[in-house]
């Protein structure tokens, strides 16, 4: 998880260059002529762009450390704890878990680098996206699910490629049949 | 009394066998429906309309009233287990409810947003029952300067949601109202930051952003966590203790007021109110500090909220006949097809609907509870699935809950680019909560702000010259400025004390907990971990 | 940009009751008689989302084509939302020739390619048949000094910018230029009308109910609950005659005010259709529009019978697209 996590003023900086770009695309917008309006439409998105732009700077100068402005030594227990990991709502610090006391779990992947690990899983994504509507629902979605679970290293390879096959049948007969949601077919005939 | 007179009436409707086999269809074929990816209660709704065409007209609604709130309910199911938000009302419900599911609490987590989405339905019909012609003044009182107060109420939020570090939470929310601003202006036509891209024109869809940085990223941490130990497989019991309901008894309570009197709003209802709640019953209780660590009140209030918010929309629907939200647009259009028209005159004209309705809700409501109690376990079975099938499943119920939505590919690309966003937010210590709030109640609050300016010809002083605005925007500064004087209270007698006696500081048992969890002092290996930045 | 053909499976009710029509098959064979007919399932595009008018206006007519045997292939209702319509238009574009891809379309196909955000416009397609329309009406809280269209064109003159009017869609879209075209002919500068625009009628209704704007336009339908009850009045509607859902409304042209606008509701087809693979379906419509069960739904949506074949349909499109071009004009909102 360390090898995403990029040094204060690095992501400070990553934020500025996105909130300059930002404010410029904004001041390109046109003004509204036709007829009055009190507020254009690139008045707010100028507002958010220069704003964000402050934001940037601030983050850049404080203290690193991802607590919050405040000067205290100890601050984690200041406004509010972090919390756990998993929550997607406020880690501001995400720990490595504990090692729990019922064993260890076999790692998912099969590469040392966890970098490599993350570039194989987006590009697992990417290929399953692209081959979305070429192959249709069905294949593309029981050849991903199967893939990724022997990627993974699911115990019994038969089992994912039946989980696939399954999981892709049901979803695809329920939205399609059931719900008359169209889902791309590919070569299948439906 | 007359009331009472009508309600039985309602029950004489509802009660037919016929009827109750319809609410029962209803919720069980809306919390499946619910469930699946992408799909909620909007769609669920859209899906069964031509089932509900060939039953007469009370018939029909009562049926696709079932679907709403058990589709609402099945949405939240996805939320807890999957930390798959399919729809904005049930976002909230994941800060916590997806916590507890890790911890292997996921048959509380789902008894506990059931029990709160039964009171706050109910405490919603109870409110339609009695108050709805009275509540009708309240939904147009509410012009474009009011819905911009609100929603700059709703932002507020945001403070309650950053954690620890306001400056992350406050780029994530800017962020996330720059997103909301993508495609037409709605107020002038004009095209904004869409770079000459036609699928970018009605904007970036919520679903897609709220799967890529919950759902997406969450996968792209899974692999990460190389070595961890599994999330807690083992489902506990469902059942809640006497203590637990005692403890989820105030945030359910205020959320089911709270949602039903915003869900009567046309617009952002249910929405704005499961945030609300969620922020202030953060605020109110007394730990609120784990809130978004997996707190039963973190999923009580926002639960009874949204469906508290779900029946409130009928307010306007059924005395105005004007649709508050996309659901009750599309009831709206079936109720026509039905050859019913909703509106003031309905209660005399077809009074076996208005009251055969209300009565169902009751029904339904306590059907949702029973069905859904002993499936619990069922559902939470889904997390015993082994990692190695779990993630690619996840990444698949992401894909086809957006194709399903938009039928395009570009905005599977967009879904990818929103699952690397949410990590790399993760990683480095960006809440993702304050993004989907600025999405959410951005581009609203956009919107009110200029029609209102278009009204007022640019008079700034109508936010503060109408009773509501201004007392709507008095809580605003008031939420806003409270926290920070606690906080700046806290901070100052922190001081005083460290500095009398720094070593009783580590001892005082509720920060310990806490800080323990924050990986500051019990993990070995967590000292270096936040402090790596400063490596690079 | 190439799109693999999507197919959809049948609507199940659809097919059920499909089922059930053959049981009791020879009711109304194929309008066409020798000429083409469909040899495969026909893609029935709404290029807009579930819910929608177009939604619709797509699954009804499919609904009703099938369940009576007007036509021997099945509809599959194909949703393609984006871009106010743009999405799908380009969809059925690329995909010149083929007579078994249609789209129901209604005036933003003029008015999207007017304001400049489609590359398509009506040009590139077939017409096909327009089926129904209905007038925008004109709205006033009960309590509103304004009594009729001309009062408010007279309101606009005297005090430009002082009348605040809601609309249920964007600038530009159908809601301003119905009313901006009305305005104008009543005499006034249509760029003087304050439009504040809402998100759908409902809204524009609520907020014109609360007093925050002084008058509203909305669809006909739409507007007959709250008209009925009391709470809001019509000051005219635009349609060239009275409508059954606002029976006692006059028309603008009843108010000397030389001025129409339909939400016309259509059908069009891939662009290069045969004139065969044209007559068929121009036919399969028409047969289709005089259908109790299509008249029945249709009085429920608020929709009023308007059919023109292709050729009318086409002449009428080009007349409108220059019409509504010199509204927007005038407005200043054409690209």
């Amino acid at each position: 998880m360390g090898s995403f996590r990029f040094s204060q003023r690095t992501v400070a900086v990553a934020v500025g260059v996105l909130a300059i770009a930002y404010t410029v695309e904004a001041f390109r917008i046109p003004e509204f002529t036709a007829v009055q309006v009190p507020v254009q439409s690139g008045t707010l998105p100028r507002g958010l762009g220069l704003m964000l732009l402050g934001l940037a700077v601030v983050l850049f100068f404080r203290r690193d450390g991802g607590a919050g402005p405040s000067p205290s030594p100890a601050p984690a227990s200041v406004t509010a704890s972090a919390p756990g990991e998993g929550d997607g709502s406020g880690a501001a610090t995400t720990p490595e878990a504990p090692p729990a006391p019922g064993g260890r779990v076999p790692a998912p992947g099969r590469f040392r680098d966890v970098r490599l690990e993350v570039a194989a899983l987006l590009g697992s994504i990417c290929l399953y996206v692209a081959l979305f509507e070429p192959l249709g629902f069905l294949l593309s979605t029981a050849l991903y699910i199967a893939g990724m679970a022997w990627y993974l290293g699911l115990g019994r390879p038969w089992a994912g490629a039946l989980t696939g096959a399954g999981v892709s049948l049901a979803l695809h007969l329920g939205m399609s049949r059931g719900l008359d949601i169209a889902l791309p077919t590919g070569p299948l005939p439906f | 009394m007359e009331t009472l007179h009508h309600i039985v009436y309602g029950f004489g409707v509802a009660l037919t066998p016929q009827n109750l086999a319809f609410v029962f269809l209803g919720v069980l074929i809306g919390t499946v429906i619910g469930m699946l990816p992408g799909l909620g209660p909007m769609s669920a709704i859209a899906l069964m309309i031509p089932i509900a065409f060939t039953l007469d007209p009370a018939s029909a609604i009562i049926m696709l009233a079932g679907v709403y709130y058990g589709a609402i309910f099945g949405g939240s199911t996805s939320s807890i287990l999957l930390n798959a938000p399919g729809v904005a009302g049930t976002v909230a419900t994941s800060f916590d409810g997806y916590p507890l599911a890790r911890r292997g609490q996921a048959g509380k987590a789902l008894s506990v947003a059931a029990v709160a989405s039964f009171a706050g339905g109910t405490v919603g019909v109870i409110g339609l029952m009695l108050v709805a012609p009275t509540l009708s003044a309240l939904t147009v009182s509410f012009g474009p300067a009011e819905y911009f107060a609100l929603m700059v109420l709703g932002l507020t939020a945001v403070v309650s949601l950053s954690g620890v570090d306001l400056t992350k939470g406050l780029i994530s929310a800017t962020v996330g109202v720059m997103i909301a601003l993508v495609g037409i202006d709605s107020q002038t036509a004009t095209l904004r930051f869409t770079f000459g891209s036609s699928e970018l024109y009605e904007g970036v869809e919520f679903l897609i952003v709220a799967l890529g940085v919950f759902a997406l990223a969450e996968v792209f941490v899974m692999v990460t966590r190389r070595g961890a130990p599994a999330p807690d497989a083992t489902v506990t019991s469902l059942r809640l203790s006497r203590r637990e309901l005692r403890t989820i008894g105030g945030p359910t309570a205020r959320g089911s007021v709270l949602g039903f009197f915003t869900g009567v709003l046309p617009g952002a209802g249910a929405t704005v109110a499961s945030f609300l709640s969620y922020a202030m019953e953060k605020r109110v209780a007394r730990d609120g500090k784990t809130f978004g660590e997996g707190n039963i009140k973190g999923v009580a209030a926002p639960e009874s909220a949204n469906n508290g918010a779900a029946v409130g929309s009928f307010v306007p629907l059924m005395t105005l006949g004007v649709p508050g939200s996309g659901t009750t647009a599309i009831l709206l259009g079936a109720l026509l097809v039905l050859g019913v028209q909703p509106g003031p005159l309905m209660l005399d004209e077809r009074p076996e609907i208005f009251w055969g309705l209300i009565a169902s809700m009751y029904i339904g409501n306590l059907v949702l509870l029973i069905l859904n109690l002993p499936l619990i376990p069922l559902f939470a079975r889904v997390l015993r699935t082994p990692q190695a099938l779990l993630l690619p499943l996840i990444v698949v119920f992401c894909v086809v809950g957006v194709y399903g939505q938009s039928f395009g590919v570009f905005d599977l690309w967009l879904l990818v680019g929103f699952g690397l966003l949410g990590f790399l937010m993760r990683t480095n210590g960006f809440p993702a909560a304050p993004l989907i709030l600025g999405l959410i109640l951005g581009g609203l609050m956009e919107r009110s702000m200029r029609q209102a300016l278009l009204i007022s010809s640019g008079d700034f002083t109508v936010f503060v010259t109408k009773p509501i605005s201004a007392t709507l925007l008095a809580l605003a500064a008031l939420s806003l400025l409270a926290p920070l004087v606690g906080v700046w209270r806290r901070r100052r007698a922190r001081a005083l004390r460290g500095a009398a006696e720094r070593a009783h500081d580590g001892a005082r048992p509720g920060d310990a907990r806490t800080g323990g969890t924050a990986g500051t002092t019990e993990e070995p290996g967590a000292g270096r971990e936040p402090r790596e930045g400063g490596n690079g | 940009m190439t799109r693999p053909r999507i197919r959809v499976a049948a609507l199940a009710v659809a097919s059920a009751s499909a089922l059930l029509l053959t049981a009791c098959a020879g009711t109304g064979e194929a309008a066409a008689g020798d000429g083409w007919q469909p040899d495969k399932p026909i893609e029935y595009i709404a290029p807009a989302n579930t819910g929608g008018g177009w939604d619709t206006l797509a699954r009804t007519s499919a609904r009703v084509l099938e369940e009576n045997d007007v036509i021997n292939r099945p509809m599959r209702v194909v949703n393609k939302p984006g871009g106010g319509g743009a999405i799908g238009w380009a969809h059925v574009a690329g995909k010149e020739g083929d007579p078994h891809t249609l789209f129901v379309t209604s005036p933003p196909i003029l008015l999207v390619p007017l304001a400049g955000e489609s590359d398509f416009d009506h040009t590139d397609f077939t017409p096909i048949a327009r089926l129904a329309g209905e007038p925008l009406a004109y709205l006033v809280r009960a309590d509103s000094p304004l009594t009729t269209f001309a009062d408010l064109v007279e309101e606009v003159r005297d005090d430009p910018g002082s009348l605040s009017v809601a609309g249920g869609s964007g600038p530009g879209s159908m809601d301003h230029v119905g009313l901006a075209g009305a305005v104008q002919a009543g005499g006034a500068d249509p760029s003087t009308v304050r439009y504040v625009p809402f998100d759908g009628g409902g809204e524009a209704m609520t907020a014109l109910l609360g007093g925050h704007v002084q008058a509203a336009v909305s669809g006909a339908s739409e507007a007959r609950a709250l008209v009925a009850s009391g709470d809001l009045r019509v000051l005219a509607i635009s349609g060239d005659e009275r409508v059954g859902t606002l029976p006692d409304t006059e028309t603008l042209g009843e108010q000397g005010i030389d001025y129409v606008f339909e939400i016309w509701r259509g059908v069009m087809g891939a662009p290069g259709m045969t004139e065969e693979q044209v007559a068929y379906y121009e036919d399969a419509f028409a047969e289709m529009t005089e259908l109790d069960a299509w008249k029945q739904e249709t009085e429920k949506l608020g929709w009023v019978h308007d059919f023109a074949g292709s050729a009318e349909f086409g002449e009428f499109l080009d007349g409108q697209y220059e019409e509504l071009s010199g509204i927007l004009t005038d407005i200043g909102l054409k690209k």
